[in-house]
Order: C-alpha cells, then sequence, then structure tokens
C-alpha cells in the first residue's frame, strides 16, 4: 500500500507569509555554497532526492486547506533550475503549489532557495549542509561525520525536527505590538523585478577585533555600522533635522539557542533596536551601546515568550481559526501591509559562523545568505561568515546603491578594508 | 583592483564599480573573472497573470455572446444588445483592466473609468432618443470624476495630510449631492425639496472634523488615546 504523504501545519511564524505574498513580491531567501569545482548535476540531483526524504517539512510545497495553508512532503526532487542574472525571482503561488523551494546550479556553486514558510535561517542552512555532504559523499567517496549540523541522511526524521517550537514556548503574559515606525527608503525602481545584489567581503577576525574594541560582538558592531550608514543616508535625503523619522533595525534572533530544541521549522523572532536621529548625531559607540542594550533586555526566555505569546494568542482566538481561508488572507494581508513592515528600515540577518566537518571544507570556498527585499522596502541584508571571510549580501529593487556607499564610507572610516561585488554584470 | 572615483576594492569579476557605476579602468588588467551571476539571463514574464487575463476575457465575453444571439433570435434585430455590450464594456474597464498590469496606477485607471461611464451614458442618451445627457449626466459625472480622481491622486502621492484630503473630499461629496439635486430639479422641472441639505451639513460637519484632526496635533492623540484597538 501506498504510504500516506506527509503533512504539516504551517508553525505559528509561517502562517502570515502566504497570506503576504502579493502577485510581485513573495518571501523567499536563498543560501548557498561555492565549490572549489564546477557542480556535476547528475549527481546533485541523485544527492537531492536523498535529501527531499530526509527533510519533509523543508522539501515541502503548500497547500490550501478550508481553513489554513499546510506544507505537504514533495515526493519527487524538483528540477534543478539555471541561474538568472539576479537572485531571487518572484516564486508565484502556483510554483508553491508545487514546489516552495529550488535548487539552482551556476558555474560551482548550489544555491538553495526557500519560500519562508517552510523554514527559518537556521533550518535552511542544515538543509543546505546536508545537501552539499551527500553530493560530495556521492562525487568523491568521502566519509563525512555526523557533526557541525550534519545529520543521518538515510535516517528517518525524527518528531523534535518537525515540531512547532512556538506553541511549546509560548508565555503566560502576552505583550503590546504597538510601535512606533521607521523611515522608509525609496528610490527609483528596477524594471521587470530585477534584484540588484551587492556583496561587501571583509576579514571576519579584523571586524570580530573591531567589534570588541566597542564591547560588542560582532552582530551589534555591523548593526551600528548599518544604522550610521542609514543615519548618513537619511541626513543626506532630508537635511531638515526635525523632519527626520526614526532609525530601526530589525534583528532576527534564532530562539534554538535560547529556548533549546531541534526544530527544522521556523522558530526565529526579533528585536528592531532604534535611534531618533532628531535628538543629535550618533557615534558608533553609543549605537553600539543602544543596540547592544536592547538586545540585553529582550534577547530573554521571559521577553520572547511572552512575545511568542501575542503571536500564538491570535493563532488561538476559535473566531479566527474558524474563519475561511480567502477572508483570513485578505485580514492577514491588509495587516501586513498596514503594520508589517513600517516598523523597521530593513532587516539584518546574521546567521553567524557557518562551521562543516574539516573532510568538507576542502571542497567549499564560501557560503551566501541572501534576503529578499520586503515587500514595501527597497532593501535587506543578509550576513554569514565562513573561513576567515564575513559576507555581508545586500539586495536591492531600486537602481542607486545609495545605502551601501554610504555603508562603505562608515566602514572605511573605521579602517575596515572591504571588497565588493555584485550581479551588475548581468543587467 | 580599486575603483578610481569612490576607492572600493573590487572583486576581480566586476567591470563596473558596483557603489558608483565607474567603469574598471586599469591598463594591465584585461582578464576578468566570471561574473558571479551569468550575464542578461532574465526570467520570461510569468504566463499565469496572462492566463488569468485570457479568462476574464473570455469570463466577459461568454455573457456578450448569450446576449447578442437572445437578441438577435427575437426578430433579427439588435434592440437592447447595445446596452449589455456597453455595461460588460465598462465593468471590463473598471474591474479587468488592471488586471494586465503588475502595478496598477489608479491615477491612471480611475479617470479612465469615469470616461468609459460617460461614453456609456451618452450612448444611452442617443440609443433612447432622450435629451438629459448635456446639462445633467455629463456634469455630474464629470463632477464625480474629478473629485474622485483628486482624491485618488492626492492619497496616492501625498505622504502626509491624508486627514485634509479625506476632509475634503467628504465635504465636496456633500457639494455633489448639493448639485445632482439642484440639477434634478432644473433638468426635469420637479420642485427643489432640499434633501441634500441633509448630507451636505453631515458631510461639511464629518470634513471639518477631520481637518480640524489633521491642523490639530492634541486632538489627533485626544481621539487616539480614546479610540486605539
Amino acid at each position: 500500500m501506498k504510504k500516506p504523504t506527509r503533512w504539516v501545519r504551517l508553525d505559528n511564524a509561517a502562517k502570515i507569509y502566504p497570506a503576504a505574498s502579493g502577485k510581485t513580491w513573495s518571501n523567499v531567501f536563498r543560501q548557498s555554497a561555492t565549490l572549489t569545482e564546477s557542480v556535476d548535476t547528475e549527481v546533485l540531483r541523485s544527492a537531492l532526492s536523498v535529501i527531499v526524504k530526509r527533510f519533509p517539512s523543508i522539501a515541502a510545497r503548500l497547500r490550501k486547506g478550508v481553513f489554513w495553508y499546510y506544507l505537504e512532503a514533495v515526493e519527487n526532487p524538483p528540477k534543478i533550475k539555471e541561474e538568472y542574472s539576479y537572485p531571487l525571482v518572484y516564486m508565484s503561488k502556483e510554483e508553491m503549489r508545487k514546489c516552495a523551494f529550488r535548487v539552482i546550479v551556476y558555474q560551482n556553486r548550489i544555491a538553495v532557495e526557500f519560500f519562508h514558510s517552510l523554514t527559518d535561517g537556521t533550518g535552511a542552512l542544515v538543509f543546505l549542509k546536508n545537501l552539499i555532504a551527500e553530493y560530495l559523499e556521492q562525487k568523491y567517496g568521502v566519509a563525512i561525520p555526523m557533526e557541525k549540523g550534519i545529520l543521518d541522511r538515510n535516517a528517518n526524521p525524527c518528531e523534535a525536527e518537525l515540531e512547532d517550537c512556538f506553541l511549546k514556548n509560548a508565555g503566560s503574559v502576552p505583550v503590546s505590538r504597538r510601535d512606533t515606525n521607521a523611515w522608509h527608503m525609496r528610490g527609483e525602481e528596477q524594471k521587470r523585478g530585477f534584484l540588484n545584489l551587492t556583496c561587501f567581503k571583509i576579514s571576519a577576525t579584523g571586524a570580530l577585533d573591531l567589534a570588541h574594541k566597542y564591547n560588542a560582538t560582532l552582530t551589534v558592531f555591523m548593526s551600528a555600522v548599518m544604522m550610521k550608514a542609514l543615519i548618513n543616508l537619511q541626513n543626506q535625503k532630508e537635511p531638515n533635522k526635525k523632519r527626520q523619522k526614526r532609525i530601526k533595525l530589525l534583528i532576527p534572533v534564532n530562539l534554538r539557542t535560547l529556548f533549546g530544541g531541534d526544530t527544522l521549522r521556523n522558530f526565529a523572532m526579533y528585536t528592531v533596536p532604534e535611534i531618533d536621529p532628531r535628538l543629535g548625531e550618533y557615534t558608533i559607540e553609543e549605537i553600539c551601546d543602544i543596540v547592544k542594550h536592547k538586545m540585553g533586555t529582550e534577547i530573554t526566555k521571559k521577553h520572547m515568550g511572552s512575545v511568542i505569546a501575542t503571536n500564538v494568542n491570535d493563532e488561538k482566538n476559535p473566531i479566527l481559526r474558524i474563519v475561511p481561508l480567502p477572508i483570513k488572507n485578505i485580514v492577514m494581508k491588509a495587516v501586513f501591509n498596514s503594520v508589517g513592515e513600517k516598523k523597521s528600515c530593513l532587516t539584518l540577518s546574521n546567521i553567524g559562523k557557518v562551521t562543516v566537518p574539516d573532510i568538507m571544507s576542502k571542497y567549499i570556498k564560501r557560503f551566501d545568505f541572501i534576503l529578499g527585499v520586503q515587500a514595501n522596502a527597497p532593501y535587506n541584508c543578509g550576513m554569514l561568515s565562513f573561513g576567515d571571510t564575513l559576507y555581508i549580501n545586500f539586495i536591492r529593487n531600486i537602481k542607486d546603491p545609495e545605502l551601501e556607499r554610504h555603508f562603505f564610507e562608515v566602514l572605511y572610516e573605521l579602517g575596515v578594508e572591504v571588497e565588493v561585488e555584485s550581479n551588475l554584470n548581468g543587467r | 583592483m580599486y575603483c578610481i572615483k569612490c576607492g572600493v576594492k573590487l572583486a576581480n569579476t566586476e567591470k563596473k564599480c558596483p557603489l558608483c557605476n565607474t567603469a574598471v579602468v586599469h591598463p594591465e588588467f584585461t582578464e576578468f573573472d566570471d561574473p558571479i551571476f551569468p550575464e542578461n539571463k532574465l526570467p520570461k514574464s510569468s504566463p499565469n497573470s496572462k492566463f488569468i487575463c485570457g479568462a476574464v476575457i473570455m469570463l466577459f465575453l461568454i455573457p456578450v455572446a448569450v446576449c447578442f444571439f437572445a437578441d438577435m433570435l427575437k426578430d433579427g434585430k439588435i434592440d437592447w444588445f447595445g446596452y449589455v455590450l456597453g455595461a460588460i464594456l465598462v465593468g471590463y474597464i473598471v474591474f479587468a483592466l488592471p488586471l494586465w498590469f503588475k502595478k496598477p496606477n489608479p491615477v491612471i485607471f480611475a479617470p479612465c473609468d469615469f470616461a468609459a461611464a460617460a461614453l456609456y451614458l451618452l450612448y444611452i442618451n442617443f440609443a433612447t432618443g432622450s435629451n438629459w445627457y448635456i446639462g445633467y449626466a455629463f456634469e455630474l459625472t464629470v463632477a464625480l470624476g474629478v473629485i474622485t480622481c483628486t482624491a485618488i491622486t492626492l492619497l496616492y502621492y501625498l505622504r502626509r495630510g491624508r486627514l485634509f484630503v479625506v476632509g475634503g473630499t467628504a465635504m465636496a461629496v456633500g457639494g455633489f449631492l448639493l448639485l445632482t439635486e439642484m440639477l434634478t430639479a432644473r433638468k426635469f422641472c420637479v420642485g427643489f425639496s432640499g434633501w441634500s441639505i441633509y448630507p451636505l451639513t453631515v458631510l461639511f460637519l464629518l470634513g471639518g472634523l477631520l481637518i480640524y484632526l489633521g491642523i490639530s496635533r492634541r486632538a489627533r492623540e485626544i481621539i487616539e488615546r480614546k479610540f486605539f484597538i
């Protein structure tokens, strides 16, 4: 008898993304690994067929129920796609219905693009690492130890990996969602949905040493640099200080480090440090302190539990649950449009230091993490470090790289040497 | 390799500086590495949206065909089909035409909608041999069109002052109702009963309140404090 197809409900964070997706925008992000040699697509296809069975909640498609969306595991691996001139090409609902992730090969690079309802950055990285491990094993016959995120790829997925950890870790008291709006960048949009990618490569140890001088972690320090760049950009666009808006950065927080758990589904929340530029000029040191204290007070089990409780309470509301999906979609989209992205200028997501077993590292040149742009704001930024290089990927859907220029200028003033690359040639 | 304009270090893949778009100039450097993304390879525009637009056209064509044959079958002449066709065309322009565009701009589509409605009314006026278009329907359509299009344009392009726009629009709608009653009385020789004074008063008060809220920050804060959800 044929085994029934495995399905899971969307986790609490994933529920908003299908409703928020539109005709030109979907919340998709990319993780990629660049190998030392050209990718053999035949071997990759074979590796992918092993991996889709191992990760049924990630190798999935988005289906509609009467009241909620749900994820259904794909039985066969999707076709490996070719790279276009820009990453994160719009993923339509039709495409998500067939498969909500893509595997893309270009020269030495294997990239996977995930619809955000499937997983978060941490889960995606586990998926990518295991895909690479399986590929390397099949291609070169190397035995890769099960460490640093590499799992037993022939085992069945365990329940902990498929768990919705939001429900388990919700606190007892919800917090208010009221928050101030942030400054929004604008610019002349690129035609036909083209996305500009600019990657800054920095020495990870150099950046970390500098961060330590400011008594900050790398995330805090780079957030401060980004906020300083945003302040300078707003100064240029709106010289009248009194009319300036708040600079706010959305920094995702991996809740596994707080609550534990091995889930491969979404389990991240965020913190939003902010600066009011009307109050005067800020030094990097001051901004580092602001970010550090904000993160210190909010990234705690108690606070995050309360934030989760707010979201989970909505999901548990019996009246909301029985509302049919099309009506839910209209309401959720309206809420997302009016509130969702107005509370921050952009997202700066740091996956952290990517490590792989030693035997794998000699086959891998670099990893990259690229966020899609926001629905109504032109920028987003993803970063990670691999080896001694910090890769900071800016994505934007407007023509002028204004923020990148200011970001570079701030780094230059701090004495950080930067190398940039882009997909500008593809335009 | 460094950009000669902004000074940033460039990867060997870059033919132009990603930060200032300056072409790379180096007399001894001619061999670039392969670009990190393929050049000039763009996805085809989604066939899905075109399929939907085609399906919507079919949806509009079915009643057109049915009405045409029903009208013709009666006496072999076209009697009332023109009205149906006009209504369906107006419906298509209002609801289906924006589907062809990825980001339909309401500032362009709203005047088109009113122009279509005005033409349809003109057709009915001639087809029925009436005389109510000039002096009544045309003026009212133009007045409503100007109010609606102005409000849409201001709301679409202005980032501030929405309360002023909504308040002003409410007042203008009150004026439109008064105009409707006046033109009805003049064109059709019915008495001016003054019913439009009531909505005019309410809309003026509402508009005035919204404009006051737009001016007074303190009043806005009080309203927000009392009525937040």
